[in-house]
């Protein structure tokens, strides 16, 4: 399903379309690029962006990818004086006021072109794909199943994994050997493991006197791993090693954006509070006798400029007993808040990997948990865990985009 | 002490004396802050999260006292819990705007402070390698200078290849990018990255191409060119966006609004990588302040996914903004055993070109820490100095 569309994303031109093709400077600012068959949509680009991305050896260095052109001496005002269509070299041919001259191949500009739905087209398709939210009675339609082994071998298997990753938030693997060393091969089959102040993997078993409340084997109420860090880690992968046999120890997984949709419809003065209150998370401890005090201040729902969320941040034992709120937003937070676990819990999904499953999903977005286990001698539980941040999935998934895009 | 309630707001205040105010706790606050051993653990430092399945929202105080052998507020709730918090753990987290502004700035993030380029003389401190691996205290001055002005020189440092290592290990531990842990900057003809090669470097920040953005950057020269080029250029963008926003706030808003395709593509070793970020060149938090500068010329994407009638202001606007950067900043040329630090997020660095032959090389080394590491090791240090409760 994908090579068609991001061959389109990527914007490879028809032949036809570019043979027919002329261009006109318009109001002395803007070059237009026109196809001759009138149902073909005329491109438009700014004219300082197109010399500010000129093409040749001194403004731009091939071997490094990059713009080299002199901007401590770049002049703003410059306009396109003369264009010039070659329909053999398929190139573009500009004059410029500051008497540079530039080309541009055809395709390439297609590829860049400024029309709204293409620019869209772009971003979903290989900036990063638009997550689709769920509820937690669809995550059996949802939560797709790759072979560990595949995705190891098989760049294409590598790639839906990561995309399923990245819309759904969550996707599981299964078929990985025993052995502790899965999770940092997996990470380092998409780049390298992110490393927190608990080190690079980490082993989620009952440890007595454990400093992390995750360490005991108490229920775990649904949370975000870390939200006391600015840079919060992105996915979490947790090889299940050993399972208990007692009755507990159940993933729980909520789709915290599908709870913030709905907080938002059903209760929008709480989504106001919950998106607009500082809360201060936190972690004081040692690792390694190493001490630390962790602390990052941001709402329970964080969303960017567009309204579009960016991150969830929950978590009980990790919210700081400092609250850094105005007096009079305290007691309509906390219902707030309340409101919010509460919906969280009822959605929650429940299920129980087994030995040989490795578990990922979106710190980002998603709330886990786990419900409370037995541990004994004969009854214990076993989970190697390690982070990947999303700048070095979203790499890997462009690449491989890209990749098997040519191909195709 | 005084205890009271303040019923219609629903909280409970605590006066010492009457000159002073009372300090303001809301009671659901308390109620989900109880310290006794079913509430908090104390051994993970951590509220227990169980309450949370079934927190009552509605809960009271039915009765409260003040314990002058313990020097502690007891309070009976509705619900018939009990709980009981001392005088010190309260104090320190009042909820007046003036508690609450010191425990941001003394211990959360030291407010920075902006510095012109001519100003650096006065800002700019050095700090001695090994006291800095030796002395905490000397720990603690570095990171708060890095945090307060930006930038901070580390002098009298080996020339060996563990330097940084050991630096990063004291703060905690190295930030690693898609260029691994620590990278060397050196002409390298047919660099697959521009700052590999010997031609002037303008100013910019490193990766902005990255949402979680390398925090500090640390540069240890090894070896000097001794041509005239190869001086350090760093500006305080902060400072620069200030400048822009009074002098030019049209062109202010379109840089805190526009966003940019940030992107670099290669590989390095055997990893390829085609990373992408989208945000403006600065970035604003919530309350207006300052997160974030991005810039770097050979780093921005051809690909630019605006409006085409924003792109022509956007230039303009970012035009004003590297004339200013330019103008405001200084210059100087560090040595060997030198390690120049300071923050990625603020200020933009360059280099003037050298002239790089067999004889006259240059040779840098550099690593990244991030800010939530560094602030954490600050906190540490500040909380031994008795700065938090």
């Amino acid at each position: 399903m994908w090579p068609q569309r991001v061959q389109r994303a990527l914007g490879q031109v028809a032949p036809s379309l570019v043979r027919r093709l002329s261009a006109r400077i318009v109001d002395e600012l803007y070059i237009e690029v026109k196809p001759r068959e009138a149902a073909k949509p005329a491109l438009t680009f700014p004219g300082i962006w197109l010399r500010d991305n000129c093409r040749c050896a001194s403004c731009f260095h091939e071997s490094s990818q990059s713009r080299r052109l002199d901007w401590d001496n770049f002049d703003a005002s410059v306009r396109p004086l003369a264009l010039h269509v070659d329909a053999n070299s398929q190139q573009l041919h500009v004059r410029w006021s500051d008497a540079h001259e530039s080309s541009y191949k055809l395709d390439w500009l297609q590829r860049r072109s400024f029309a709204g739905d293409k620019q869209q087209e772009y971003l979903n398709e290989f900036y990063r794909p638009r997550p689709s939210h769920w509820a937690g009675k669809q995550f059996d339609s949802i939560a797709q199943r790759f072979h560990y082994d595949q995705v190891m071998s098989e760049d294409a298997a590598l790639q839906q994994w990561l995309q399923a990753l990245a819309i759904y938030g969550v996707a599981l693997l299964s078929g990985a050997p025993l052995d502790e060393g899965v999770v940092r091969r997996l990470a380092e089959r998409v780049g390298f493991i992110r490393r927190t102040t608990y080190g690079e993997e980490f082993i989620v078993q009952a440890k007595p006197g454990a400093q992390n409340y995750a360490y005991l084997s108490l229920p775990l109420p649904l949370h975000t791993d870390l939200p006391y860090y600015e840079y919060k880690p992105s996915v979490n992968i947790l090889h299940c090693v050993v399972q208990t046999k007692s009755q507990g120890g159940s993933n729980l997984l909520v789709d915290a954006f599908h709870i913030a949709d709905r907080l938002k419809r059903e209760h929008p003065a709480d989504f106001e509070l919950l998106s607009s209150i500082d809360v201060d998370w936190n972690d004081i401890g040692s690792e390694d006798g190493r001490e630390f005090h962790n602390i990052w201040r941001a709402p329970v729902i964080c969303l960017d400029a567009s309204g579009e969320y960016t991150r969830i941040n929950h978590s009980v034992p990790q919210r700081d007993s400092h609250f850094n709120a105005p007096l009079e937003k305290v007691l309509p937070w906390y219902k707030a808040y309340a409101r919010f676990v509460s919906m969280a819990q009822k959605d929650a999904h429940s299920f129980k990997t087994q030995p040989g499953d490795v578990l990922t999903f979106n710190n980002l977005r998603l709330l886990h948990g786990r419900t409370g286990y037995d541990d004994s001698e004969d009854n214990s539980r076993y989970i190697v865990g390690a982070y990947l941040d999303w700048d070095i999935i979203y790499s890997r998934l462009r690449v491989l985009k890209k990749r098997l895009n040519v191909a195709n | 002490m005084q205890v009271s309630r303040d019923l219609q707001q629903e909280l409970v205040l605590l006066r010492a004396s009457f000159e002073q105010p009372a300090m303001q706790f809301p009671e659901i606050w308390l109620r989900d802050n109880c310290q006794c051993p079913k509430c908090y653990m104390q051994q993970t430092r951590s509220r227990l999260p169980h309450g949370w399945n079934y927190l009552n929202t509605a809960v009271q105080v039915q009765q409260l006292s003040w314990c002058v052998a313990q020097q502690a507020l007891h309070i009976e709730w509705n619900d018939g819990h009990q709980s009981s918090y001392t005088y010190s753990w309260l104090k320190e987290r009042d909820f007046s705007p003036a508690n609450r502004a010191r425990y941001l700035r003394d211990f959360y993030r030291p407010e920075p402070r902006h510095w012109s380029g001519k100003q650096f003389a006065l800002i700019q401190r050095e700090f001695q390698y090994q006291e800095l691996l030796s002395s905490d205290e000397v720990l603690l001055e570095w990171l708060h200078h890095l945090a307060v002005y930006g930038v901070a020189l580390i002098k009298q440092a080996p020339l060996e290849a563990d330097v940084l290592r050991k630096l990063c290990n004291r703060v905690g531990f190295m930030r690693r990018t898609t260029y691994g842990d620590e990278w060397s900057v050196r002409a390298q003809p047919g660099a697959s990255n521009y700052a590999y090669l010997a031609a002037p470097l303008p100013l910019h920040t490193d990766m902005p191409y990255f949402e979680y953005k390398p925090g500090v950057t640390l540069l240890h020269t090894l070896e000097q060119s001794d041509s005239p080029g190869g001086w350090n250029l760093l500006s305080d963008a902060f400072h620069v966006a200030d400048l822009l926003r009074q002098r030019h706030p049209r062109a202010f808003q379109v840089l805190c609004e526009t966003p940019v395709d940030w992107a670099d593509i290669g590989n390095d070793k055997e990893l390829s990588f085609h990373n992408i970020w989208r945000e403006p060149v600065i970035n604003l938090d919530a309350n207006g302040q300052y997160k974030r500068i991005n810039h770097s010329i050979p780093q921005r994407d051809s690909h630019f996914s605006v409006a085409a009638g924003q792109v022509r202001p956007w230039y303009e606007a970012m035009a004003l903004f590297i004339q200013l950067a330019n103008a405001e900043a200084c210059t100087f040329k560090t040595t060997p055993g030198d390690v120049l630090t300071f923050d990625n997020l603020r200020m933009v660095h360059g280099r003037t070109g050298y002239d790089d032959t067999d004889r006259n090389v240059r040779h840098i080394v550099g690593a990244f820490v991030d800010w939530d590491i560094a602030f954490s090791r600050w906190r540490v240090l500040r909380h031994a100095q008795g700065y938090c409760k």
